[in-house]
């Protein structure tokens, strides 16, 4: 559906468009991300025992296919945690590391240990299920969160991995999203560890129906 | 209430030039008859990058192709954005530039499966989907396919030189590959 004929739809019935978003519920959106990714940042900094730094959580709406130039990366090689939100209000996450950062935090988490034979990228296969964990622990403490501040049943299915060009994982999972919706609303935040000044980024696009169940668990919905 | 953000207003369906290098974004379409023109799809994961050259006339175009229907799409735009949409617009596209149907050589990469490992593995599997569509839609145009490579588990920048018509695949820690 059109953004127009959203809006026509909104005035003639209750159903109103779900990008329709005043400056409050777009703030209270973005303090979602905030205290997430905060507490995705503490299990990261607990697991790695270093301080994780984390950015401003960006919040935009925009047309689906445009959510790879906006998280960027092109071709650059990343590693992607792919993670389906389900419960009440259904989306979908990913944790991208910069394929050197990712070395650098397995490097830190399997403290040195033979990693064995190496796959793709070269990440061993130890690697990549430490990677996996990573994606995971972190969804969880998200999600948690996003419960706790919204009485929510959240839950993540089981992580996905690729190791790829970003805009080869972005697109795939774009093209998941846009089977149902032609737009996104995409909560995006960044995270930093000392030698690493972008050490990853955190993105969640709730599905369009559950803007409004979050909002109002956030008591932001009449 | 504002709207948060002008989200009719950004949507385009027009690839970003630089130079002589076009970039083919997700659902965009290029079609061009400049010699020294490149049209680039970076990253293909799950989409697909068709590229259609005719080495007589000179043109050449490249869609990059998200899904494999747009039926039950209210408004489905970009055309270039549905496998089934997507084949008819390149090739109107490149007959106005005077390509001959007949003449024209289809070549096609992506389709694969990026999230192929970890616990969840084997979600996301639209580029098997995409590859089918797209090859279907080729051959309902009255075209052949010279070339299909699709699937794995492998993103792929492809890219189509307007002049020569060479069309290349390039893989992560992988070399460039004339297809």
């Amino acid at each position: 559906m059109s953004i127009d004929e959203g809006a026509a739809e909104a005035a003639a019935t209750r159903t109103a468009d779900p990008f329709a978003l005043d400056a409050l519920q777009l703030d209270a959106l973005r303090e979602v991300g905030n205290i997430g990714a905060g507490t995705a940042a503490a299990s990261l900094s607990q697991m790695t025992g270093q301080p994780v730094a984390m950015g401003v959580p960006r919040v935009c709406i925009v047309p689906i296919e445009e959510v790879p130039t906006v998280v960027g990366g092109e071709e650059r090689t990343v590693v992607a945690v792919y993670l389906q939100v389900v419960g009440d209000a259904p989306g979908h996450i990913v944790f991208i590391m910069e394929a050197g950062s990712a070395h650098d935090v397995c490097d830190v988490l399997l403290g040195g240990m033979p990693a064995g034979e190496t796959g793709p990228q070269g990440f061993s296969e130890m690697e990549l299920s430490a990677l996996q964990e990573i994606g995971n622990i972190m969804t969880g403490s998200y999600l948690r969160a996003l419960s706790d501040l919204t009485g929510l049943h959240l839950e993540p299915t089981p992580p996905a991995l690729g190791v790829d060009m970003a805009a080869a994982l972005l697109s795939a999972i774009v093209a998941e999203v846009a089977q149902s919706t032609d737009l996104a609303l995409l909560i995006e935040t960044e995270f930093a560890e000392g030698d690493h000044p972008s050490l990853g980024c955190f993105a969640f696009i709730p599905e369009p129906r559950s803007l409004e169940v979050v909002l109002r668990g956030l008591g932001l919905v009449a | 209430m504002t709207r948060a953000a002008p989200a009719g207003a950004t949507r385009t369906a027009d690839p970003v030039r630089t130079r002589s290098s076009i970039k083919i974004g997700l659902g965009q379409m290029a079609a061009s008859a400049d010699p020294d023109d490149v049209l680039s799809a970076l990253g293909l994961g799950s989409c697909i990058g068709l590229v259609m050259v005719d080495p007589a006339a000179r043109v050449a175009g490249m869609v990059h192709v998200m899904l494999p229907e747009s039926e039950g799409v209210a408004q489905p735009t970009p055309e270039g954005k549905y496998a089934d949409l997507a084949v008819p617009a390149l090739l109107a596209a490149l007959r106005r530039l005077g390509a001959d149907p007949g003449r024209l050589v289809c070549k096609m990469a992506g389709g694969a499966q990026m999230f192929a490992r970890g616990s969840g593995a084997g979600i996301l599997n639209i580029g098997a989907r995409n590859a089918i569509a797209v090859r279907a839609a080729v051959q309902s145009a009255g075209l052949t396919l010279r070339v299909a490579q699709t699937g794995g588990s492998v993103g792929r920048t492809m890219e189509v030189y307007v002049g020569t018509g060479l069309t290349t695949v390039r893989t992560v820690g992988g070399t460039t590959q004339e297809i």
